[in-house]
């Protein structure tokens, strides 16, 4: 899994390619958390680049979302599709986080 | 071959080695030189030795030729009858111990008008003075060399050595005088004066200074005849030349020639009768051109050089003896530790770490490696120690994780029929645990006579805590389950239970479902968990797999507030449900690819003739043997309920 963050209008935007599991996912985690806790609280996550997904993922993203609400922030997600955009549909995930089609749209909605 | 010997062999090889190479090195130069100034001192020494013993020859044959001289001069200046002329050639051999004999030869006629030859003659015989005529009987005097060649030459000289045949009878060499007397205002000679010297006596003359220990002195006439020699049978009898054709040795008949031309020099040889190798110091005897040869025998010459390099020799090698044990004492004080230290790592390669290690005597490498080695020693029994430690813990940890896992399966149903007499339905499941400890977990059981509750879920994550939350997702379940008898009210009361503290964000993926035994209906409720599948059996014998229309709740233990719909489906006889978790689809084969959802509704197609039980064991034969060897990375857990109808 390789992770890339660069900061855009006030949002950090986090580019995730690889494979999130039970291995990798603690990394993401981490990354974020260390984000959080200088301050940032928009996250924008591109999925454009994950390959698959598994239950260890779903878990840190849940993780780093209820940090945020706790700091009154925000995680948004783009880039869904295929396998990944199942696990999202399948576990409810795309009920609860607001995902956008693209990076633009997302950063207009805040 | 000397990659297997020991240190100390390659110590006192390399060392006695180069310590032999600059002894010889050193010695060879010191012998080189040391030789050449010896050499250069033998050769001075000669010279002085030799000059003064031709000196020494010089001045008795010059005594010899005063004597008569003296009395050619008184004949011709005095008249002198026949007794005084015997008185004084008397006393002149008995006065004078260099000569061995004189004579005044007269020409004939020249001292008596009536005598025809008169040469009266003294000479020492056995201590005594004899006297001869040298005139009478068959001795003409006047033949012999001695007589001739000062009368031709008019002028003193010395012959030849000659045996004296008929007058002295002994080795001689006589210096004769011409004298004269005045006839007619001419020169007329009137005879010849001469003194023998007798070759013995001059031998005793030439030997009486010894030469270092066996060299020697012998003399050469003019012609290079041996005058003197301590070989007596080569007197006379050999030349310089005879010995030098005799040994086929120009440089020797060079030197023989440089000799008689009255020349000095130093040169090697070798004895004449004894041929043993010698230097030569050659000088000239002026008074009768013949040459004086000093013999300085080789052997006695370097002598000293011998002795000292003997003394030499000796010293390197004892100090080469003395470098080898210094070399041995030191070697072994190397190698001894280092032996010990051998024995020690072969003590503790088979485990033993309380080895005693060689004591430091000294801090230099060898102390320093054992005291290393005595600091790995003590680290490696630290080390072992504490992997002994932690694997006892781990293989506690994983003997207790792997009753916690034996406990976790025990707690699921696994008695099959579980129902038996029940014949409305058909009811199996399975769980493949990965080697891990996993959250999948399965559950059924009657609410009430003809309701079957049956769950599927799959806690995230792995080990201990999905172990954990999956027992506690397992027993919320079936207690909430007796107090509503509505599967989305369930998971909304079990999701607001599990999130209670839950800091670590644990959430499972929950299917409930309630059939009802008569009717056929289900109702259920879907927490994130995959839809089923549903095996709907057609007219004719026809058949259909297919996903079972899901609400997708969100995954229960995520967000508190989150609310679950109860829906509604009926299965009509013969028809199935199949429930399962992702370990399914998401086996993985050795190319990397998932068996898919695909390849299970194919396998279901295949497998719908049969039992719920042989179904969900065909799909477990048909996901190994698509895995091969790829270890499973998680849970496989089926279950399959098959309506048969009401059964009134």
């Amino acid at each position: 899994m390789e992770i890339q963050t660069r900061k855009e209008k006030g949002a950090i935007i986090v580019l995730v390619k690889g494979r999130m599991d039970a291995l990798t996912a603690p990394e993401f985690e981490n990354d974020l958390s260390g984000q959080i806790s200088k301050g940032e609280n928009i996250f924008l996550i591109n999925l454009t680049g994950l390959e698959y997904i598994s239950s260890a993922g779903l878990r840190s993203i849940l993780s780093i979302s209820k940090k945020l609400k706790e700091k009154r922030g925000k995680i948004l997600f783009t880039g869904l599709h295929g396998p990944v955009e199942e696990i999202f549909t399948i576990s409810g995930f795309d009920s609860i986080f607001k995902i956008f089609l693209s990076e633009e749209t997302a950063l207009n909605e805040i | 071959m000397l990659r297997t010997k020991g240190i100390a062999f390659k110590l006192i090889f390399f060392y006695t080695l180069s310590g032999g190479l600059i002894f010889l090195l050193i010695f060879g130069f010191n012998y080189y030189f040391s030789r050449i100034i010896i050499e250069k001192n033998v050769e001075d020494n000669a010279r002085n030795l030799a000059l003064s013993k031709a000196n020494q020859i010089e001045a008795v044959l010059r005594a010899v030729q005063k004597v008569p001289e003296n009395l050619a001069y008184y004949l011709e200046n005095s008249s002198c009858d026949n007794n005084e002329l015997m008185r004084l050639l008397r006393s002149l051999v008995q006065n004078n111990p260099e000569i061995y004999g004189a004579a005044v030869a007269f020409e004939p006629y020249g001292f008596d008008k009536k005598l025809l030859h008169f040469a009266p003659y003294f000479f020492k015989s056995d201590g005594s003075i004899e006297f001869t005529d040298l005139g009478k009987g068959s001795y003409r005097y006047n033949a012999w060399d001695w007589y001739q060649i000062p009368k031709e030459l008019n002028m003193p000289a010395w012959s030849e050595p000659y045996y004296d045949e008929g007058g002295g009878y002994t080795l001689m060499a006589t210096y004769s005088v011409p004298f004269y007397k005045q006839s007619g205002g001419k020169k007329q000679c009137r005879g010849i004066v001469t003194a023998d010297i007798n070759l013995a006596w001059l031998q005793e003359v030439v030997s009486s200074t010894k030469v270092l220990q066996t060299g020697y002195a012998f003399l050469i006439s003019k012609n290079g005849i041996i005058v003197t020699h301590p070989s007596k049978e080569l007197i006379m009898n050999e030349t310089i030349f005879g010995v030098a054709e005799a040994r086929d040795d120009p440089q020797l008949r060079d030197i023989g020639r440089k000799m008689i031309r009255g020349e000095s020099g130093f040169v090697p040889f070798r004895s004449i009768d004894s041929e043993k190798p010698c230097w030569m110091y050659y000088a000239p005897i002026p008074s009768n051109n013949w040459s004086l040869a000093v013999l300085f025998p080789r052997d006695e010459l370097v002598a000293d050089i011998t002795r000292l390099n003997g003394i030499v020799i000796a010293l390197g090698i004892a100090g080469l003896l003395l470098l080898s044990v210094a070399i041995v004492f030191i070697a072994h004080s190397i190698t001894t530790p280092l032996r010990a230290m051998v024995q020690a790592t072969k003590t503790i390669a088979i485990g033993n770490l309380d080895v005693e290690l060689p004591p430091v005597r000294f801090e230099d490498e060898v102390g320093k490696l054992t005291e290393a080695f005595r600091y790995m020693k003590e680290s490696l029994k630290e080390y072992i120690r504490a992997l002994t430690e932690t694997t006892a813990s781990k293989e506690r940890i994983e003997s207790e994780l792997k009753i916690a896992r034996d406990i976790q399966m025990s707690i699921l149903p696994k008695v099959f029929p579980p129902f038996p007499g029940r014949t409305e339905f058909d009811i199996y499941a399975a769980i493949e645990p990965a080697r891990e400890v996993g959250g999948d977990f399965y559950d059924f059981f009657f609410i009430d006579d003809n309701h079957l509750c049956f769950v599927i879920g799959d806690v995230s994550g792995k080990g201990v805590p999905a172990a954990l939350f999956m027992a506690v997702t397992k027993t919320l379940m079936k207690a909430k389950t007796s107090q509503d008898a509505d599967p989305g009210m369930i998971l909304t009361k079990v999701n607001k239970d599990l999130n209670q503290g839950n800091e670590a964000c644990m959430f499972v993926t929950i299917f409930i479902g309630i059939l009802n035994t008569t009717t056929g209906e289900i109702l259920y409720a879907n927490g994130g968990h995959n839809p089923p599948l549903m095996i709907r059996s057609g007219d004719n014998l026809s058949f259909a797999v297919e996903p079972l229309p899901v609400s997708h709740g969100l995954v229960v233990g995520a967000m508190e507030e989150s609310i679950y719909q109860t829906e509604t489906v009926i299965l009509k006889p013969r028809d199935a449900i199949f429930v399962y978790t992702d370990g399914v689809t998401e086996a993985m084969n050795e190319q990397g690819e998932l068996f898919s959802d695909d390849r299970l509704k194919k396998q279901l197609i295949k497998l719908h003739r049969k039992s719920a039980q042989e179904t969900i064991a065909g799909i477990m034969k048909g996901i190994a043997s698509f895995a091969r060897e790829v270890p499973q990375s998680d849970d496989i857990t089926m279950m399959m309920i098959r309506f048969h109808g009401g059964g009134e």
